[in-house]
């Protein structure tokens, strides 16, 4: 399972992306109960708020976008997860 | 702002003057005239106000700072309220004189009081999150990160940075573009020229002598780039192993469609921003009082709508400017010419 989250705008207006193959992590069991917690929903509802960042994150197939400021819960876990396990080797 | 006692016919007339020796007099009856014409409009346009509403204060700023203490709950702790001396902190101080110096531009060339025009307190939260790398203003306050400290340093190290935060809440109170596509390119570029211009006029820079470069100073050392954005020289900010090349378009031929950053609002915002520098160096002088003006008077007169197109905005500034410099003034002349080469059609 691939999961890519790659994040754009903020007032640098700098595009980011990190990917993470699962199956290649330490603990992908971990990993799987992460994701069967995400609350995939329709369109985000809210306003953009100048400046602020936007995801788009993709697990499988499946594709979402999400306005900074509703990151919460189980996304926000998997966009720090994923950040910072497609990190791990440039910090070594 | 100086009031003249030469009538405006006199004025007029010394305009016309064609005698070589006297072409300063000319010069210098114009710009009384430009100045007499603005003092008309603002005392119209306060008077309007005054009926809406009641009297109209120009009052000062009312600032709050506070301290988010690295996490991401805002407002955070309040650290420094107007009036209070500066402290230790370095963010709250930046963030307190960069609301004071944005509310002066507003207020004292523009004759706007605050971001709604009736006097808003200004609130600001320093220190948001942990490696924050950015700055954003949530509909109600302008936020300020640390940087990861390895590419940007803190967010409030840069005046034109602050000025284009406090600038999107006054788009929201004016204007109010919807931040997707083309309406949300002119949010963005609003906010960076009046972020540009708050720190010219603080530095004393004319349209000739400014960087018209957005976020001096927040790079570390370690990057290749003089700042986020350069309004003259759109794509040419940064050029780092790190970053990749500042991917700013400068004209329509190079606009970029995307569905990220809410349809590229911080990145086609470079068309529009070259035409305010083209306009700004076509007049000359203090950008803030002439380009700035009319920028001022498309975004507050109520003439745009939310969705408005760059062409549409484009044709609204040219009207902003003959209504108060005069048909085929230079300030006309200048701002039709400027869209036209950056490739916006009216």
């Amino acid at each position: 399972m691939k999961i890519t989250v790659t994040r754009s705008g903020g007032i640098a207006g700098l595009t980011r992306e990190w990917v993470v193959r699962v199956e290649e992590q330490g603990d992908p069991d971990s990993w799987f109960r992460l994701v069967e917690q995400l609350p995939w929903r329709p369109r985000h509802r809210s306003a953009p708020q100048p400046d602020r960042y936007v995801y788009r994150i993709a697990v499988s197939r499946r594709r979402i976008t999400l306005p900074e400021q509703e990151l919460t819960g189980p996304w926000r876990q998997l966009v720090d997860r994923v950040r910072d396990a497609a990190e791990q080797p440039e910090k070594d | 702002m100086r009031h003249t006692i030469v009538p405006p016919y006199l004025l007029r007339r010394l305009t016309t003057l064609e005698d070589p020796a006297m072409a300063h007099v000319a010069q210098a009856a114009l710009q009384s005239l430009a100045m007499d014409e603005s003092i008309r409009r603002h005392r119209a346009v306060a008077v309007e106000h005054g009926a809406q509403r009641g009297a109209r204060r120009l009052g000062p700023p009312a600032r709050s700072i506070f301290d988010a203490e690295q996490t991401e709950t805002v407002p955070g702790t309040l650290v420094r309220s107007e009036g209070e001396d500066p402290g230790p902190d370095i963010a709250v101080d930046e963030a307190y004189d960069g609301f004071g110096h944005t509310h002066a531009l507003f207020r004292q060339v523009y004759g706007r009081a605050s971001i709604d025009d009736d006097n808003l307190p200004l609130l600001g939260t320093v220190h948001f999150g942990r490696d924050y790398e950015n700055a954003f203003w949530d509909g109600e306050r302008m936020v300020f990160g640390d940087g990861d400290g390895m590419v940007f340093g803190r967010f409030t190290a840069s005046l034109s940075v602050i000025g284009h935060e406090l600038a999107h809440g006054v788009t929201q109170y004016t204007a109010n573009l919807i931040y997707r596509g083309q309406s949300g390119a002119l949010n963005e570029s609003i906010s960076d020229v009046f972020g540009a211009l708050v720190e010219q006029r603080v530095l004393g820079h004319t349209a000739e002598s400014a960087s018209w470069i957005i976020g001096t100073g927040l790079f570390t050392d370690r990057v290749e780039g003089l700042g986020l954005r350069s309004m003259k020289a759109p794509g040419t900010a940064y050029d780092d192993d790190v970053l990749g090349k500042d991917p700013q378009p400068a004209s329509m031929e190079d606009y970029i469609d995307t569905v990220d950053d809410n349809g590229g609002v911080h990145l086609n915002s470079g068309i529009p921003n070259r035409a305010f520098y083209l306009a700004a160096t076509a007049i000359g002088g203090e950008a803030w009082s002439s380009a700035g003006q009319i920028w001022y008077d498309t975004v507050s007169g109520g003439t745009i709508s939310a969705s408005c197109d760059f062409a549409a905005f484009a044709r609204a500034t040219a009207g902003a400017a003959a209504d108060r410099f005069g048909v085929d003034s230079i300030e006309h002349v200048a701002v039709t010419g400027a869209w036209a080469a950056v490739g916006v059609g009216m």
